[in-house]
């Protein structure tokens, strides 16, 4: 029986085999946006070529013409990598939250309420690094998982719509946090929450290397190992299978005896646990400080990027980067090319925008393979 | 037949396929098929489960499109890439599974996509819900399609969604109607007046495709057969002239058995024992009432009664999908009124559900995975919290050999993408492969063809022979009176009647089913 991706042009054929489009599909979504966002360019009268080569200057992925002291291609990456490591928590805890059905649009609210916590009962101790730094990480899961779990409780136990019940505990978590920061932790110069120990920090800062001083985020190790965990956990473990079969269909799981509660409190605990890693990496790590009255976007950039890795733990790592390092390298680029920053933040966008899209792309591709295959 | 063949060519066919040939990857679902309908006759296809009726019928409705092949539609060649294509050429199809807007009202189901719109003073656009309405009662009127036209369509029954379908196709004015296995939902009732439906649309001129696995309806309403086998077209029958038995052995390629043989039975102790059972439904509207019966080791027996009558809550109730309001349900001794699904399947039940598509399987999973829907937890399936997939994949080579079960996927292929009848012997093969003690079969054979039934038939014989308890719930007399040693009759929710199979008649059952005959 002839196979029908044996035939066709090689590009289309590229394309069509249905095992890689988890990984073809996404590209031609980025591929798509390159276009879209190199004609933006041009017609603001700059070279698409220049444009993204300083993006990923900016980036640290290739080097810069020249560098200010201790600095090099290298420390840019590595900075990037410190900016990189939340995104990828966030977009695990979405991705997890997918797979079972749910959608966990509360990341954002759940990294600021572990952060917070970490901050104030490790961040302002005399804890010395060996304990505080396992402590941030302990509690930054314990607090995520909470909050998460929580969520799960109320849809299971009152049906209350996980959505609505996050967006709402982002508000509360949000302007509850604001005001013990306001009133209690603030640092009267910088109007945000006082510095954390550097005990407790996450990120080692100014850590020498030849004649450089770099960032050393510990906690990029700890979401890689976790990415490759989680693809495990779903690919091959009884609970990741549960929570898959739960997510495509409750009634069928039901009947198959699965506990449907459990399941969706535990993937909104796993999730928010993820979340809190994002959290305290994010405002123990990244930053040394909170800003009150503001929820990170990247708790809801993480919806787009977990999209644009099509859910896939591995996948999430590739699109954490490609996304962290286009909005980082928009600062260098703007100011080597003279287009405005938002240009860099439009081609994310566009990114997302196509990744979101990614169904409708597969669709376009298989019938035009169809087609193909007929003449 | 030479003569026929000869009257055809001058008459005119409303729809040519010519070398049809559609592949899916790991299968030729349609090989080289060439079929040609006439106006308005009632041309009906038969096949095996798994043959290519569905797919065929898809690339008519533009569901799918030919790898190969011509498509001609009242003598011109047309492409048909899409169902609004379809649709413009007066194509109109009730799909197997059919799917419907479950909070839409019947009539918002039915103008969807070409609603009647007015125009709020004179600018702003707006459905005017009224005149469909109004349409729909008009049509449903007129073919004798009763049915309220602002009912929401999560609150109708399978026959009245059927007839939402039915109606969709109508008022879109298609003159070639194809019904993909419309009867196998039905009840004989139901099953008689659509029957009787298809007769009047014939007169009143469309061109009708049937696709089903009954014979007798063959015989019934349709003028031609179509058969196919795996794929290939076999022969193209005339109704009149040719038998049932005829038809049957073009269909599966070899004489089949339509009785099997059933020794008598040897009962053993109690197994299933049902006391004082109500449920009420999730509108807290008493569904069962007052049910009390047994099975016994070596037992088929078998649940007789009208659509709705409370016989899938009973084995909801049985099986924990559905909570018991009081009353008490014991299994080998053991109360298991309150156990949840997972531990009353560990005690020893298998349930064959009524709804194959929402609970019985999981359709974007793969075939493999389904087949081990309810044993993965187990060795060798999984050791600890590890799944085993080798074993999925071993498992699963195993039961598509011994249930014929047909996959162009094979094992790891999506069961979504697995014709009807084969989805339902995937569910059929997993529960009595789980080897419980009582085995619920509603409708087990429902979407099967006839060597298919005959081989879950024997299979249920084979289990009755070890000793199995099996509470059969069933539809269509026929089965009831062909497996049964004891029947019950359920009627608004109570057990009418309970007695052996020898000392009723199917007459008496079907009074006893319509509340007849009060015991
Ligand atoms: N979308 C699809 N992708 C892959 N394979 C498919 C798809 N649809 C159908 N098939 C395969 O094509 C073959 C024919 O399927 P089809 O649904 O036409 O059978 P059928 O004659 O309608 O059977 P049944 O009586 O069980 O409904 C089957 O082997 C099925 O697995
Ligand atoms: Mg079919």
């Amino acid at each position: 029986m002839p196979d029908s991706n044996r035939r066709g042009n090689p590009l289309l054929r590229f394309f069509g085999n249905q095992r890689w489009q988890f990984i073809t599909i996404p590209l031609v979504a980025i591929l798509m946006s390159l276009i879209t966002a190199s004609i933006i360019v041009l017609i603001l009268g700059k070279n698409p070529l220049t444009t993204f080569q300083s993006l990923l200057q900016g980036s640290g992925f290739i080097p810069k013409p020249n560098y200010a002291n201790f600095k090099n291609v290298f420390t840019d990456f590595v900075d990037t990598v410190d900016a990189v490591t939340p995104m990828i928590f966030a977009s695990l805890a979405v991705a997890v939250a997918f797979h079972a059905g749910l959608f966990n649009i509360g990341v954002s609210g759940q990294m600021l309420l572990s952060g917070f916590v970490a901050t104030i009962v490790v961040g302002y101790s005399p804890l010395p690094a060996v304990l505080a730094k396992p402590l941030v990480i302990i509690i930054g899961i314990i607090v995520g998982a909470l909050v998460g779990g929580l969520i799960g409780f109320l849809k299971y136990r009152f049906n209350i719509n996980e959505v609505v019940a996050a967006i709402m505990l982002n508000y509360i978590i949000q302007y509850t946090i604001s005001f013990f920061i306001n009133t209690r932790y603030v640092d009267p110069v910088s109007r945000q929450s006082r510095v954390i120990s550097s005990a407790s920090r996450l990120t080692l800062l100014n850590v020498p290397y030849g004649d450089i001083r770099m960032r050393i985020p510990i906690a990029f190790v700890i979401a890689i190992l976790l990415a490759i965990f989680l693809w495990f956990f779903f690919a091959k473990m009884k609970p990741g299978f549960e929570m898959k079969m739960v997510g495509l269909n409750q009634v069928a799981s039901r009947y198959a005896g699965v506990r449907i509660g459990k399941t969706l409190i535990m993937a909104m605990m796993i999730s928010g646990a993820l979340a809190g890693l994002a959290g305290v990496s994010y405002y123990l790590g990244f930053f040394s400080s909170i800003q009150p009255n503001v929820l990170t976007s990247v708790g809801f950039d993480a919806i787009a990027v977990s999209l644009l890795g099509n859910s896939h733990p591995i996948g999430v790592i590739f699109s954490s980067w490609l996304i962290t390092a286009l909005s980082r390298g928009g600062t260098y680029m703007s100011s080597m090319v003279g287009i405005r920053y938002e240009i860099a933040a439009l081609i994310v966008g566009l990114i997302l925008l196509f990744s979101a899209m990614s169904q409708f792309i597969r669709q376009r591709i298989n019938a035009l393979i169809s087609r193909s295959d007929r003449r | 037949m030479e003569e026929a063949r000869v009257r055809m060519k001058t008459d005119e066919y409303i729809v040519e396929m010519k070398n049809i040939t559609k592949r899916f990857p790991g299968v030729v679902a349609n090989d080289d098929v060439s079929i040609s309908i006439k106006k308005g006759e009632v041309f009906a296809i038969l096949g095996e489960n798994g043959a290519g009726k569905s797919t065929l019928m898809s690339m008519l409705f533009g569901m799918y499109e030919p790898d190969a092949g011509e498509i001609f539609v009242r003598g011109e060649k047309v492409k048909i890439d899409s169902p609004n294509e379809a649709v413009r050429l007066d194509i109109g199809m009730v799909h197997q599974h059919f799917k419907l807007v479950e909070n839409y009202t019947v009539s918002e189901s039915i103008v969807l996509g070409i609603e009647p719109i007015k125009h709020l003073l004179g600018v702003i656009p707006y459905v005017d819900i009224k005149s469909a309405n109004k349409a729909v009662q008009e049509l449903s009127q007129r073919y004798g399609l009763e049915i309220e036209p602002t009912k929401k369509i999560e609150d109708l029954q399978v026959y009245a969604r059927q007839r939402v379908e039915i109606l969709k196709m109508l008022y879109r004015e298609a003159e070639i109607l194809i019904f993909d296995e419309p009867t196998a939902v039905l009840t004989p009732q139901e099953i008689d007046y659509l029957l009787g439906i298809i007769e009047k649309l014939r007169e009143s001129g469309k061109t009708i495709i049937l696709i089903t696995h009954k014979l007798e309806e063959i015989k019934r309403v349709a003028d031609r057969c179509a058969i196919l086998n795996r794929g290939k077209l076999v022969d193209v029958l005339d109704v009149e002239t040719t038998s049932t038995a005829e038809m049957a052995r073009l269909m599966v390629g070899r004489d089949v058995l339509m009785e099997v043989d059933k020794p008598k039975a040897q009962f053993g102790e109690e197994v299933l024992i049902v006391e004082n059972l109500f449920v009420e439904d999730m509108n807290h509207f008493a569904v069962v009432k007052d049910v009390s019966f047994s099975v016994r080791r070596g037992e088929i027996f078998a649940i007789a009664g009208v659509s709705g009558n409370g016989q899938v809550e009973v084995a909801d109730a049985i099986s924990g999908m559905l909570p018991i309001k009081s009353g008490k349900v014991s299994l080998n001794g053991r109360d298991i009124t309150d156990l949840p699904v997972k531990e009353r399947t560990d005690a020893g039940i298998s349930y064959i559900p009524e709804d194959r598509q929402s609970m019985g399987l999981i359709l974007d999973l793969s075939l493999a995975e389904n087949l081990v829907l309810k044993s993965y937890h187990d060795a060798p399936y999984s050791r600890g919290e590890i799944l085993n997939k080798d074993a999925f994949l071993q498992h699963a080579k195993e039961m598509i050999e011994a249930y014929d079960i047909r996959s162009g996927g094979g094992a790891t292929g999506m069961v979504r993408q697995m014709s009807g009848g084969n989805q339902q012997k995937a569910i059929v093969g997993r529960e009595i492969e789980l080897g419980s003690d009582l085995m619920i079969f509603v409708q087990p054979t429902r979407g099967l063809d006839i060597g298919a039934i005959t081989g879950i038939r024997e299979r249920m014989i084979e289990q009755r022979a070890a000793g199995k308890a099996i509470l059969l719930i069933s539809l269509e007399l026929d089965e009831i009176m062909a497996m049964a040693d004891t029947i019950g009759v359920m009627y608004s929710g109570e057990m009418q009647k309970i007695t052996s199979a020898d000392d009723i008649t199917s007459e008496e059952v079907g009074e006893y089913m319509m509340g007849v005959k009060h015991a």
